[in-house]
């Protein structure tokens, strides 16, 4: 093992496509070794991996060859020389030769063949795999079909199958030999891509963390969200709209803005700021999650959220290979709120009523309970919830030549939501190609095509949506009259529409079509020196179709159509010099010259009043009246950037970068702020007092500074423009539903020319850490993020006109850690088991809104220094004033059985003036444990994920609870615990009475803990090997169930799901300050999967 | 060619233009050229009415109007639900953050503002003066109207004249004007609207000449009242009011049918109602933002699935003379259902509700129902009270003027009543003629410092909400300034 950690890389960080065709020209006399094979190197672009201490023993050469081989050139070099070499794929590893033989020893035993095949993770055949026999210089490579043969004694011996990046294994050398190698993440000679760049990960000071395709290949995720989802320390992912395609929250330490884009950015084959919906996981080969300054300043102005960099795959030089995946779904929804059936129903609305208008007759008669008792009325949720089907089918086909290799991958997707009329469309189509075109130029190609296809996927409706009113509609009011239309209103309870119509004449789509194209061309001057141009392309577009027919609009139906375009450019330069002088001194300098432009440009149309809704948005000019507004928006980026990466004796490591972008979105000076970032590492393991020990393989001490900046703001911030949209700025002169809309123009938020980049500071402190051998290793790291030049929409007091300047003025902190533990598991030949998890603790912090502003409500929520954003503010709920509290009740105008209320200000009176904090919607910890099991042919995979330390304002529980204005009746099974005086007097749920606080609902009476652990995937497979199909096939099959079980106290369906959109702006303020209510939100599913995957 | 391509490639690394930072505001309207011509102008005009018509938002367009006015005898609201807000101004107990009071604050602001906006900038914009007046007249009487709202609910505001040209911190730490200052600017606002505007209007939603005589008459009247207490503007008042019924015809009014008047229909005939409605916000409810939501369902009772945001003071009703217009006000009788009926003293909420602002579904809470801010009932009934306070006796006129309303509602003439009855009768007319609508009877109570009087025993019944404050005091006439423009200035 001593070995691979002082092996060096001698050479440039991109090995690019070359054969062995590659022809050396040398003349050299009495040459080092070492000097020759930089020679070599460079001629060939092979790697050399050697001992520096052995080199130096080696004997200088004479060498004279012209267009020679590299077998021929090698063969000279090391005929003298008490060294031997292997080739692995372009990697030429150096070793000391086995000392010769004693003459004393016994004779060789007799060598038979011995032949066999390695595969890779996927099944399929590795070519340049190192076989060697054990003990010996015995060793081959696989050819391109992933076969070798290899002389070994007769009955015994052992062979060491190795490739770089996958974990060693040792087979007996008997019989045919068939293994399967699998990756090994912790193999710290790995590459990971940072920005602008690769890096060994030994070499890494900052913070980052990858998951690979192999982290989420046994679960069926279908959205890069999915993929993150538990998989990485420090990245939180909530699905606030458990519908499929449906919105998800994706944060990496935490939101730092109040006004602004809290997502992180999402890099994908080197495009900035691409939108990760329109990529097809089946496509991601790795996925780096940067975290601290050190890496994500290099990003500059838009890295302060974290920067998620996603590489796809690329083909292999050999035999093409095909891949054919199927998936059949079937999802429901994890849970159902208990609710009375009629009978119970009605004879509760009875009783309230009884307490309510004593003088009035019964609402529902003995005769209508009694056949209410035999119908049992209607369950709303079973009739707006199903049983949700969907597939997906993967065909990817890989493979190339000398210089050229490609992949094409296609992927058709639909799923079902489990609330009825609901279902999620993706089409998509990469093609990724790669060429060497001459000895120092290559050409990369990568062209994505994606369409998804949303319809009723938005799942944030709130109380008005189907799972509202399926929680408000009466169980004694029918779906349907007599003559089968839909019973329009609900004469019990909800004063809004009928679910199932609500389901049935809703109609929303999005249509969005997005092409993504990268081109690039690298150089190389010299062996150190590499320029690297990219151009990229981004063409989006967005049809929206919007209907609510007859049954859910009063009689007025109305239809919506919009339609968007945006493009965004970037051209990138990359110049890269890397070397090492003196042995010691490993230098990489990294210069990037990069611009973008997003121009983007869209109309919408909404009508009212249908003459044919029939017809719904197909034929939208046959309505009473339209209201249309169109928009324009640009942007550009200019951006200049360094970064020096150090490294003294593999030991001392240091990191320094500094970006410069200007952005058109500012003025005068603003335009332009440069964010620095630094970092040191030390491998502490690497010191002489470690050598003796044998606790760490590896461990290395890391720190870093930086400073980043958000990039949510938006384009025209500093000008003041009038508001211009028909609802917001046109009036009406003229009577009735015939007159026109007269447009005008409204004073809108004034312009702030001072406005700049929020900007982030961030400090890390981390400790790497593989022991038992690089069996285990441990990552931990503590953060502190400060966010100044806080955005903060100060409102303008209405009598100057009202709305909001944005100004940097606030302040907010971030801090946390982060722990993630690798096992890579106990692997014999037919076992192996390997675990990863990780945990990660957030605190968040409000600290400043500008001098003299103690506080900011939202309602529910309040933004106050020294507390989280997201903290709810209502009433303290004491449970119900009891009989021995009548007294005091009465001073509230409440009795025993009313709610009791913490009377902040004493004052006798429950109001506003009472709110207090009542909870926090962050979720402070996350954790996610993945392991997977194989035993021979089978596979089994456990995924637990969990977000802890948050709760959840419970408005839909509120609503069904408290029979009040617009859900006018009680319709939860809970009411029957209520207090009843004489009964039941120790109940917490309100009696029924008049008195008003019992419907108050902004209280911590429905802040619940919404704390979860959830088993997230479980998955079985089982592959038939290739020799079942006489070698021309490997099959895989699986089964998967998502969300199985959720280890949870919260009352709602679902304590993912959130009301509010995960984004953009709500009030003035980022959806994050304002998460966590639960009203009618479109919950999660458990979905089981049923897959098979062909390999040819 | 090596050398070639490596020309290519450094090529790309050479800059963009020096302009590629530059922002093009494509798409937006910005700037002191969007009102520098007549289209623009009348654009920015149309914004300021939109300060008081936006559905929801802000203005005059939900029953916020009726939660601002519920501290008089004739509104209430019910004890339970989402109710709060109502209920605050009902039981006197109005908290700052209380967001019906600060729709409106905010709708009259925006309009002010849009109107700061037109009357500022109406002076460098070159073309038909005719056009440019109106435009300038209407801009006056809008600014004038939500100032008069302002100063009756909120007593000492901020007085911005000025165009808005970003915030300035003086702007944001300004003292509240009193009243009488507030008043100063109206008057100045509404003679100079009288003199910009013409005697037709320009489309029904809009003010005449009439309009702003009506309206000057209408701040007269609550001059000669609390707080201000000026005993001249009486005569004023009178003046004014007299003005306008008698160029009644030049203007367009007169008193409508009020079987058309409050026909139920959606939105009621112009052609039959057009006279009565000296200034009328127009609406429509195809329009998300521009349509009536305190008509239909924000007025009906939950056994006719409404949302019961305001219904009828009990002993307001038992008192309201009976006749055709009670049976037009008031809606009694409520059909579940089942197709039952059930009378509202059985009722859920055990109040009548109100028929004015029914329409013929009223599930509907989008209506295309106008707004009135000032009817033609109304300047008669200014007239009647204010010429029997300045001259200490009813003349004919005024007592033409009262039973012009009287009669219409289906009441025999008054005749013969002693200076004081004849000012209570039409006290007691305009709490009658306009019950409900938000414009008269809470602001005629305060003004004659009758709130305390009409909200205590007997007069108010107690099955209506408790009143908190105790006991109701002058401090209970205004509102408290909007919690949000409070904490941001803390000088009001």
């Amino acid at each position: 093992m001593k070995l691979t950690a002082i092996l060096l890389l001698t050479a440039c960080m991109h090995v690019s496509a070359g054969g062995f065709a590659q022809k050396i020209t040398l003349s050299e006399k009495n040459i080092s070794l070492a000097k020759v094979l930089k020679k070599i190197s460079a001629q060939s672009n092979y790697l050399f991996f050697y001992d520096q201490d052995l080199l130096k023993k080696a004997q200088p050469i004479d060498i004279h060859v012209k267009d020679a081989d590299l077998d021929e050139v090698l063969a000279i070099c090391f005929s003298n020389q008490h060294l031997e070499y292997t080739i692995t794929n372009k990697i030429i590893v150096i070793k000391s030769r086995e000392e010769a033989r004693d003459p004393a020893m016994p004779p060789p035993p007799a060598f038979q063949d011995i032949h066999g095949m390695v595969r890779d993770e996927n099944g399929k055949p590795l070519a340049g795999a190192s076989v060697k026999l054990k003990g010996s210089a015995r060793g081959t490579s696989t050819d391109a079909d992933g076969n070798f043969t290899l002389q070994a004694p007769d009955g015994g011996g052992t062979l060491v199958i190795s490739y770089v990046g996958y974990r060693t294994l040792e087979v007996s050398a008997s019989g045919t030999i068939n293994v399967q190698l699998q990756l090994d993440e912790s193999k710290i000679e790995n590459a990971v891509v940072i920005g602008y760049g690769t890096q060994r990960k030994r070499d890494v000071t900052g913070s980052l963390s990858t998951v690979t395709a192999k982290d989420f290949q046994d679960a069926p995720v279908v959205r890069l969200d999915q993929a993150l989802q538990g998989r990485s320390a420090g990245v939180q992912v909530t699905t606030s709209s458990g519908s499929p395609g449906g919105n998800v929250r994706i944060r990496i330490r935490g939101a730092n803005s109040l006004t602004g884009d809290n997502s992180p950015l999402y890099v994908v084959d080197g495009f900035v700021g691409a939108d990760f919906t329109t990529l097809n996981t089946d496509d991601i080969a790795s996925i780096e999650i940067l975290k601290d300054a050190s890496a994500t300043a290099i990003y500059g102005s838009r890295g302060a959220n974290g920067v998620v960099i996603v590489t796809t795959k690329t083909g292999t030089k050999g035999k093409m290979a095909i891949d054919v995946t199927s998936k059949y779904y079937s999802a429901d929804v994890i849970k159902r709120y208990p609710v009375m059936d009629a009978a119970d129903f009605a004879q509760t609305v009875n009783a309230r009523y009884a307490v309510l208008t004593p003088s009035s007759p019964p609402r529902f008669t003995d005769d209508q309970i009694a056949q209410f008792q035999k119908t049992g009325g209607t369950n709303w949720q079973n009739e707006i919830f199903r049983t949700a089907p969907g597939q997906e089918h993967q065909l990817t086909f890989s493979g190339g030549s000398d210089k050229t290799s490609f992949l094409v991958s296609a992927n058709y997707l639909n799923q079902k939501g489990v609330i009825d009329n609901s279902d999620y469309t993706r089409y998509s189509l990469r093609t990724n190609l790669t060429s060497q075109l001459m000895k120092n130029l290559s050409f990369r190609l990568n062209f994505a095509g994606v369409r998804n296809e949303n319809h009723n996927t938005s799942g944030t409706n709130g109380r008005g949506g189907s799972l509202g009113q399926a929680l408000a509609w009466a169980p004694t009011t029918p779906v349907y009259d007599a003559n089968g239309n839909y019973i329009l209103h609900d004469p019990t309870s909800s004063i809004f529409q009928n679910p199932v119509a609500l389901n049935n004449e809703t109609d929303n789509r999005t249509n969005n079509t997005n092409m993504n194209l990268i081109s690039g061309l690298r150089y190389q001057f010299i062996r150190d020196l590499t320029l690297d141009v990219q151009f990229g392309l981004n063409y989006n577009n967005t049809q929206g179709m919007g209907y609510a027919g007859p049954d859910i609009t009063s009689n007025v139906p109305g239809a919506s159509r919009s339609s968007n375009e945006n493009v965004l450019w970037q051209s990138t330069s990359n110049l890269t010099y890397k070397h090492i002088f003196n042995h010691d001194h490993s230098l990489e300098i990294t210069g990037v010259y990069e611009t973008q432009k997003f121009s983007g440009t869209g109309f919408n149309v909404g009508v009212s009043n249908l003459t044919y809704p029939a017809q719904s948005y197909n034929n939208i000019a046959l309505s009473a009246s339209s209201n249309v507004g169109s928009g324009y928006s640009e942007w550009a980026l200019l951006s200049m950037l360094g970064r020096v990466n150090y490294a003294y004796k593999d030991k001392y490591l240091v990191s320094a970068s500094v970006r410069r972008d200007g952005s058109s979105k500012f003025q005068g000076s603003n335009k332009y702020s440069t964010f620095p970032s630094a970092a040191v590492g030390w491998r502490v393991s690497e010191e002489p007092f470690m050598q003796g020990q044998n606790i760490f393989h590896n461990l290395k001490l890391r720190a870093s500074w930086g400073l980043t900046g958000n990039q949510g703001i938006n384009p025209y911030g500093t000008l003041s423009a009038y508001v211009t949209d028909l609802d917001d700025a046109g009036s009406i002169f003229s009577p009735g539903p015939g007159s026109t809309i007269v447009s005008g123009i409204i004073l809108g938020n004034p312009g702030n020319p001072d406005l700049k980049w929020e900007t982030t500071e961030q400090k890390n402190a981390g400790i790497d850490m593989d022991f038992l051998g690089g069996m285990v290793s441990v990552s931990a790291d503590y953060f502190v993020k400060n966010t100044r030049n806080l955005l903060l929409s100060e409102p303008i007091p209405g009598y100057l006109g009202g709305y909001s300047i944005l100004s940097n003025i606030g302040r907010m902190d971030n801090k946390g850690w982060e722990l993630s533990v690798n096992v890579n598991g106990f692997t014999s030949k037919d076992f192996t088991w390997s675990s990863s998890a990780n945990v990660s603790f957030l605190r968040n912090k409000l600290v400043s809104l500008g001098a003299g502003k103690p506080f900011i409500e939202i309602d529910p929520f309040i933004l106050q220094p020294g507390s989280p954003i997201g903290t709810f503010y209502g009433y303290r709920y004491l449970g119900t004033w009891k009989p021995h509290d009548a007294a005091e009740a009465a001073t509230y105008g409440a009795s025993p059985g009313d709610a009791h209320y913490y009377d902040k200000n004493g004052d006798g009176v429950i109001n506003t003036d009472d709110f207090v904090q009542i909870g926090n919607s962050l979720p402070k910890t996350s954790l996610g444990w993945n392991n997977t099991f194989t035993y021979k042919n089978f596979s089994l995979n456990v995924f637990f994920e969990g977000l802890l330390g948050m709760d959840k304002l419970n408005y839909s529980y509120a609503f069904g609870m408290l029979g009040s204005t617009d859900a006018k009746e009680i319709l939860f099974s809970d009411i029957k615990n209520r207090y009843i005086p004489g009964t039941n007097e120790t109940s917490n749920i309100p009696a029924f009475s008049a008195y008003p606080g019992n419907s108050y609902t902004q209280s911590s009476r429905f802040v619940e803990s919404a704390a979860f652990v959830r088993l997230k995937n479980l998955s079985a497979a089982y592959t038939f090997p290739r020799k079942t199909f006489h070698d021309i096939m490997s099959v895989k099959v699986f089964v998967s169930a998502t969300n199985l079980i959720t280890f949870t106290h919260y009352r709602g369906i679902d304590p993912e799901s959130n009301s509010s959109a995960p984004e953009g702006n709500i009030n003035g303020y980022e959806a994050d300050t304002q998460q966590g209510v639960d009203q009618g939100a479109y919950p999660n599913s458990v979905m089981w999967t049923f897959g098979v995957n062909v390999h040819f | 060619m090596k050398k070639y391509l490596i020309i290519c490639l450094l090529a790309s690394l050479m800059g963009c233009s020096k302009h590629f930072l530059d922002e093009n505001p494509k798409g937006q309207v910005v700037g002191s050229n969007a009102v520098s011509n007549i289209n623009g102008l009348d654009a920015a005009l149309t914004g300021a009415y939109k300060g008081y018509l936006r559905t929801w938002a802000q203005g005059f367009l939900t029953s916020a109007v009726q939660g601002f006015a519920m501290g008089g005898d004739d509104l209430t609201t019910i004890p339970g639900g989402n109710k709060a807000d109502f209920r605050e101004m009902d039981q006197f107990d109005v908290t700052a953050n209380n967001d019906r009071i600060s729709q409106i604050w905010n709708g009259c602001y925006k309009a002010i503002q849009g109107a700061n906006n037109v009357i500022g900038n109406a002076a460098k914009v070159q073309g038909d003066q005719t056009q440019i007046n109106e435009i300038l007249g209407e801009a006056y009487y809008l600014r004038a109207l939500g100032y008069y709202w302002l100063t009756r609910g909120f007593g000492n505001i901020p007085l911005v004249t000025d165009v808005a040209n970003g915030v300035t911190p003086d702007e944001l730490t300004m003292k509240p004007s009193p009243p009488t200052d507030v008043y100063k600017v109206i008057e100045s606002d509404l003679l100079a609207a009288d003199s910009l505007l013409p005697n037709t209007k320009r489309d029904p939603g809009r003010p005449n000449k009439g309009s702003a005589e009506a309206l000057l008459a209408d701040v007269y009247l609550t001059e000669g009242g609390w707080p201000v207490l000026d005993n001249s503007k009486y005569a004023l008042a009178a003046q004014w009011s007299k003005k306008v019924i008698d160029n009644a015809a030049t203007y367009g009014f007169g008193l409508a049918d009020l079987n058309d008047l409050w026909s139920q229909q959606n939105p009621p005939d112009i052609t039959k109602i057009g006279k009565e409605e000296v200034m009328a916000f127009q609406t429509n409810a195809n329009y998300g933002g521009s349509n009536n939501a305190f008509a239909g369902a924000s007025t009906t009772p939950p056994e006719e699935g409404g949302w019961e945001d305001y219904e009828a003071e009990i002993n307001f009703f038992n008192n309201f003379p009976a006749g055709l217009r009670k049976d037009l006000t008031f809606h009694t009788v409520f059909t579940k259902a089942d197709g039952t009926t059930v009378n509202w003293q059985n009722s859920t909420d055990g109040h009548p509700y109100y028929a004015k602002f029914r329409v013929p579904d009223n599930s509907l809470y989008f209506t295309n129902v106008p707004v009135y801010m000032m009817r033609y009932a109304h300047v008669l009934l200014i007239y009647a009270e204010a010429q029997a306070r300045a001259d200490g006796t009813p003349n004919a006129d005024a007592y033409t003027a009262l039973n012009g309303v009287h009669t219409r509602a289906g009441l025999t003439p008054l005749s013969g009543l002693s200076n004081d009855d004849f000012i209570t009768a039409v006290v007691n007319e305009r709490a009658w003629e306009f019950a409900a609508e938000g414009t008269t009877r809470w602001f005629d109570l305060q003004r004659l410092q009758m709130v305390e009087q009409a909200n205590s025993a007997p007069n108010r019944s107690p099955l209506e909400n408790a009143i908190i404050a105790n006991p109701i005091t002058k401090a209970n006439y205004w509102f408290p300034v909007p919690l949000a423009d409070a904490n941001i200035n803390p000088n009001l």
